[in-house]
């Protein structure tokens, strides 16, 4: 299981360079940082069409390919490639985007994970195709307005709940899953340095607000964010060798109006359709506190 | 036919802008069209959007090359993006610039008509989206279209509370604009080269900076672990941060548990 590493035990070193292209306030562009600083040097990086071109300044090898599908089997070439030339040692690791995880590219990572592939896979989530101006993915959350789901006279936003990519990843035998946020950088980079020492396929989804999809102030990214986790709409919990474990707990969750009403693409919510979200996250919470510490199946 | 081109910045409302005024010339019987421009709309990045007017049918379906008018909607934007490139000699530019227009740094014979759109905008709505203040500009210093027409159309796209902000945004921009001037004798401001494709420097992206009271930061780290552009450094034990990577997106303002980082807004 990992441990949180608090702030004052990082180092200073940088492994982005300064000043991108991403938004203002963009939470991707946070994962992007804190995923280089968790892994230092000694990993390669795999990248898909997504938001990331605009933001990911690593410095570290990377490969690019437009085929948006096609990140399971690029992070699997790579591997192979390493081992064939005796360098396990690297990580391959990508930061994917919710299309490329969990609709485009979902048949890659689930045969990566079936196959259980030597890669580290961290989907940065901001719930919608928002590099090309906000279409619906399958982790857009119930009731949220996207270009593809707008408001209107016959349409009240998306109809479907969202896809739950970690504990499927988890149901595939996969030996390490997590979630995590960009409001709580310490469990974050704990659960990075944590993978970094596992051996085969390792799965990390963080929620990554984005201020131009969602329509909230850019200065309130980590507010939302944080809002999310504490109030039940994104939990914090790690799936290790089958074992479940909560990583944030507290005694009460917050009720989730008051996060969702921070963002423009739930304004429209009406008081029945907040509580049918309160009460799918209220049921989700139980059963993952039933299952902390146990057996997932 | 009049070409207009508008230059803004992804999140001030550039298309939205020119959609508004197309639908509003429509009104007075005129053809129009309203065309944004397919690229990186990201929120701060530097974007445009293009508007016909004509008479009659316009069969043209081309991004428009030399335009008659160029609106910019934020100050800082002409030091680095070519504002005037193509525009037709004697053509008019409005400007959202808090100065009168010969001290804005354009010159060349066009003239030059200034208001303090983000100022306006600031006051009527909270926030620094100046599309709609800059559209009241527009109306006063082209006098191509009427106030009444821009307001009939302005509530018709924001029905309620949204309507009645923007359109006093619309009405204090038109009382306050200056007449256009001739910038003719003035020097241009050299360019710097286009640096903002793949730039080291988006100082220019911000209309807030944080600003640090050191006597107060306590050296938490909160600040430096959540800024995403990494603009903000660790310096024996206080954040210091390097305005050529800030974007003014303010997290570190709402996150320092001290009160340590204000945002004031950017002097121009």
């Amino acid at each position: 299981m990992s441990r949180p590493i608090p702030l004052h035990e990082l180092g200073d070193k940088e492994y982005i360079d300064p000043a991108n292209q991403a938004c203002q306030g963009c939470g991707g562009a946070i994962v992007s940082r804190l995923v280089s600083k968790a892994l230092g040097e000694g990993f390669v990086r795999a990248e898909v069409a997504c938001c990331g071109p605009a933001f990911m300044n690593i410095r570290a090898p990377s490969i690019y390919v437009e085929v948006f599908e096609g990140a399971g089997a690029l992070m699997t070439g790579i591997s192979r490639g390493l081992k064939r030339i005796g360098r396990e040692d690297v990580v391959v690791m990508g930061i994917i985007g919710d299309g490329g995880t969990v609709d485009i590219g979902f048949q890659g990572l689930s045969a990566a994970a079936e196959r259980n592939e030597n890669i580290l896979w961290v989907c940065y989530d901001n719930e919608a195709y928002m590099n090309t101006g906000g279409q619906k993915s399958g982790a857009t959350t119930l009731y949220a307005a996207t270009t593809t789901t707008p408001i209107g006279e016959y349409s009240r936003g998306k109809l479907e709940r969202r896809k739950n990519v970690p504990l499927l990843m988890a149901m595939q035998g996969a030996p390490y899953v997590a979630t995590a946020s960009v409001a709580f950088p310490e469990d974050l980079l704990g659960k990075l340095i944590h993978a970094k020492g596992i051996k085969g396929f390792r799965y990390i989804h963080v929620s990554s607000p984005c201020p131009t999809g969602w329509g909230y102030d850019p200065k309130d990214t980590i507010k939302v964010a944080r809002g999310m986790v504490q109030s039940g709409l994104w939990p914090l919990y790690e799936v290790s060798d089958g074992i479940l474990r909560l990583n944030y707990k507290p005694r009460e969750l917050k009720p989730v109006r008051e996060v969702l009403k921070m963002q423009g693409r739930f304004r429209h919510l009406n008081d029945e359709e907040i509580d049918r979200i309160q009460r799918e996250v209220d049921t989700f919470w139980r059963r993952l506190v039933a299952k902390d510490g146990g057996e997932i199946f | 036919m009049i070409e207009v081109r508008f230059h803004g910045r992804g999140g001030q409302g550039a298309v939205t802008a020119v959609r508004i005024l197309a639908s509003a010339l429509y009104l007075e019987g005129k053809y129009t069209q309203a065309i944004p421009m397919y690229g990186t709309e990201r929120r701060g990045a530097p974007v445009v959007a293009f508007l016909r007017i004509g008479e009659s049918r316009i069969n043209e379906r081309d991004l428009v090359h030399n335009p008659d008018i160029v609106v910019v909607l934020d100050p800082l934007l002409s030091r680095t993006v070519p504002v005037t490139e193509g525009l037709k000699e004697g053509g008019l530019i409005v400007m959202n610039f808090p100065k009168p227009g010969t001290e804005a740094g354009i010159g060349g014979r066009f003239m030059l008509a200034t208001v303090d759109a983000t100022g306006i905008a600031l006051e009527a709505l909270g926030r620094p989206i100046t599309n709609t203040a800059m559209l009241g500009a527009f109306a006063k210093a082209s006098g191509l279209v009427s106030l009444e027409s821009l307001e009939k159309t302005l509530l018709e796209h924001w029905p309620g509370r949204l309507g009645e902000m923007n359109l006093r945004a619309l009405r204090t921009a038109y009382e306050r604009v200056t007449p256009p001037v001739d910038v003719s004798g003035i020097q241009a401001q050299e360019k710097r080269p286009r640096e903002e494709i793949f730039s080291k420097d988006v100082s220019s992206w911000r209309i807030f900076k944080p600003q640090l009271d050191e006597d107060r930061c306590v050296g938490c780290r909160r600040c430096y672990i959540y800024c995403p552009e990494v603009a903000i450094s660790m310096i024996q034990g206080k954040a210091r941060v390097d305005y050529s990577s800030c974007k003014g997106c303010g997290i570190c303002g709402e996150e320092c548990p001290t009160g340590a980082i204000s945002m004031v807004q950017e002097a121009l």
